[in-house]
């Protein structure tokens, strides 16, 4: 285990974080699993690995068009990206004449500071209520429906928003349910505990929060889903029987094992939420700004380098968030 | 069959419990689940600290629900389970004095083996420290102190039984509840942890109650065993007896090896009866005072393979019959007879190393015979 050098390690890291910020998520997953199992079984797979190269050859023309398939639209778009952040701009584009300038305009700019924060925090914001309020419903799903039918069956259920577009369910929450005259404040008023529609709930700050976790709850629940599936149930007892009460059998016995679905959950919805734009824009209604949008109008302005630059800082901060993440499983881990 | 319930096969059970008699009882203990099927009906027994008792019986028996309960893992539908005196029915598992190694062990894969023996001490609120000293201390006992770091994944089948075993013992339970602990192991490994949890047993003097459906390993381990069929007790007995004495014809079959021979009172002289079955083959056997039979009654015994004797006796004697060799089972020390009489099958055990004087082979024909005072009268 200790052999891997961490240069290696940090390589992987880098590319996971890159590879997640172009919202690659599928190919992520599948790509952490091998990972995580050659690291379980340490020097036995790595002796048996070299000794049979013929089947090393195998799995590498196995990979082979995964390998061009990722070169080709994942690590050329970020490499010409870099490259672009470095070039000057014109009024029509930009020439290729290197410069630090795009990155100092941004180091000076307040706007971009602010709504870098501002993505961050609803970053987090996302992350800790969709582990707040998904934890529960996967919880309910896999320890409290018995029947494994009717179990898979509102797992389908919960996933029903999921059928329609995140488009649609993002303009749904515009007027028809957090608008003046939407949903909830009819209901409120309705019920007689507001006498004033509340205007903060539609195209601000708050509806682009609250908006955010609706639409990407479900890549919290779903891997708590499998994780907490997996968890063996006679464990739970064993724990109950050497004193542990609900609580504690939770703290000490479900939580650590459902670790890696938490942190999978997590670097989802954090890059998912931190690089948003098209939600922001429609919820938001032009009153929020993200990072993502501000890219977004960089490139509408045609300033080219300055939006690459941009979109540069924002893959270094998702790079850093997921890395922060992975070590806090690793942490919770070894408790 | 109702008296297939009480505790210790009959004296015992006309004494009702007395409430704060030490070890442990089962009063009346039933439990049905949803949709009327009973699982445990109606169970009583008493177990003593100290004292290793089986509970033996095939799949759906209701050993493990009756395990469960005693562990509060399910909750009895009536009756009562106490520990020295003290009702355990309401108690959840955690606040229980019982503590279970679970069939698969169940030990907690993201924790290292240390960590697992630790929990029960770190759920009391032992001390950082404490808690390690005696969870090491726990695994020297079972020989695995240099392990102490792995994870279960990383150890054998045997030393993660061991692991279960530490992990539940550091808690220093009142009653031990085993459920299947080696059906996990393989054979010889479930022979070498036979000899290794008895002594264990023996070193810490602690009640175990061990739930299987193997027969020799309940013979081997036990000091009472319990057999239970269709949720309910068939006998309470030691070893031996269970062995040599099965009460009814579901132990004699259930402990196998047993010749059984269904028939009807011929003659009573007293306590002997002569039994005699549909082809003719009579037997003789001293029943018990309280099971005195009239002629013309329906009467079952059984003789156990090992106390039939081939050659010797004569035709048409009581407690002999001429039969035929179907097939010959060589066991090293021992050689199982398969036997066919009149339709009916028996079975001859015979020590291996006779069995070359024998001589007997598939076809041939040879008398077979036993002791009055090995033939046992058969309840129902």
């Amino acid at each position: 285990m200790s052999s891997s050098s961490p240069t290696d390690d940090h390589l992987k890291q880098e590319q996971q974080a890159v590879a997640l910020a172009e919202v690659e998520e599928a190919e992520q997953l599948s790509a952490q699993q091998p990972h995580s199992a050659e690291k379980a079984l340490g020097t036995d797979i790595s002796i048996a690995r070299d000794r049979n190269r013929k089947a090393s050859l195998i799995t590498f023309l196995w990979g082979l068009p995964g390998f061009v398939w990722l070169g080709f639209f994942l690590v050329a778009p970020v490499v010409f990206i870099i490259l672009v952040s470095f070039w000057t701009r014109t009024d029509s584009g930009f020439i290729k004449e290197w410069t630090l300038s795009n990155y100092g305009d941004i180091f000076h700019s307040h706007t971009y500071w602010m709504s870098m924060w501002k993505s961050f925090l609803t970053s987090i914001i996302s992350v800790a209520a969709c582990l707040v309020f998904g934890f529960p419903v996967a919880y309910f799903l896999v320890m409290k429906i018995e029947n494994q039918r009717n179990q898979i069956a509102l797992f389908i259920f919960a996933l029903a928003p999921f059928w329609t577009s995140f488009l649609i369910r993002a303009v749904a929450w515009t007027y028809p349910v957090a608008g003046r005259e939407g949903a909830i404040n009819q209901a409120l008023g309705g019920l007689g505990i507001i006498s004033d529609p509340i205007s903060a709930l539609g195209f601000s700050e708050l509806s682009v929060r609250v908006a955010l976790i609706q639409l990407y709850i479900l890549f919290m629940v779903t891997p708590l889903f499998f994780m907490l599936s997996q968890v063996d149930r006679s464990s739970l007892e064993a724990a109950r029987d050497l004193g542990g009460n609900g609580f504690r059998v939770f703290k000490e016995v479900i939580l650590p094992q459902t670790m890696p679905g938490v942190v999978i959950g997590s670097i989802f919805i954090f890059v998912l939420t931190m690089g948003e734009y098209g939600s922001v824009r429609v919820i938001g209604g032009g009153n929020v700004q993200s990072v993502g949008t501000l890219v977004q109008n960089r490139i509408s302005a045609i300033q080219y380098p300055q939006g690459a630059a941009s979109a540069v800082l924002l893959i270094a901060a998702l790079i850093v968030g997921v890395f922060a993440i992975t070590r806090f499983a690793n942490l919770r881990e070894e408790l | 069959m109702s008296e297939g319930i009480t505790s210790t096969g009959g004296a015992a059970a006309a004494a009702p419990p007395t409430p704060n008699r030490s070890g442990l009882d089962l009063i009346n203990l039933t439990k049905a689940f949803p949709g009327g099927t009973l699982a445990v009906d109606d169970v009583n027994l008493h177990v003593d600290h100290g004292e290793y008792v089986v509970l033996l019986g095939p799949s759906g028996c209701g050993k493990t629900t009756t395990l469960r309960m005693i562990g509060g893992h399910e909750f009895p539908t009536s009756g009562q389970i106490l520990l020295d005196g003290q009702s355990l029915v309401e108690l959840p598992p955690y606040k229980r004095p019982t503590t279970t190694v679970f069939q698969h062990f169940a030990l907690f894969p993201h924790r290292s083996v240390v960590e697992n023996v630790e929990f029960g001490l770190k759920m009391t609120g032992v001390s950082k420290e404490e808690r390690r000293k005696k969870a090491l201390e726990t695994l020297q006992m079972v020989g695995l102190e240099t392990l102490a770091e792995r994870k279960p994944r990383q150890l054998s089948g045997g030393q993660q039984q061991r692991v279960a075993l530490a992990r539940v013992l550091v808690t220093n339970p009142k009653a031990l509840l085993l459920d299947e602990p080696l059906g996990d192991l393989d054979r010889l490994l479930q022979l070498k942890m036979r000899v290794e949890l008895r002594n264990l047993q023996r070193q810490l003097g602690l009640m175990f109650i061990h739930v299987t459906h193997n027969q020799e390993e309940s013979l081997s381990m036990a000091d009472r065993i319990v057999v239970m069929n269709d949720a309910r007790i068939q006998q309470v007995d030691d070893p031996l007896t269970i062995a040599t004495r099965p009460r009814n014809e579901h132990v004699a079959r259930f402990m196998g090896d047993n010749n059984i021979i269904r028939g009807t009172v011929s003659e009573a002289q007293g306590s002997r009866l002569v039994i005699t079955d549909a082809n003719g083959v009579k037997v003789s056997v001293q029943a018990g005072n309280d099971d005195q039979r009239a002629v013309g009654a329906a009467a079952n015994i059984a003789v156990r393979a090992a106390a039939v004797t081939v050659g010797g006796g004569a035709a048409g004697d009581i407690n002999s019959i001429d039969t035929e060799i179907v097939f010959v089972e060589y066991l090293g020390d021992l050689v199982k007879l398969h036997l066919v009489a009149g339709g009916e099958r028996f079975l001859a055990k015979v020590p291996g190393d006779q069995y070359p004087t024998l001589r007997g082979k598939e076809g041939d024909t040879v008398r077979i015979c036993w002791k009055e005072e090995d033939v046992q009268l058969l309840a129902d």
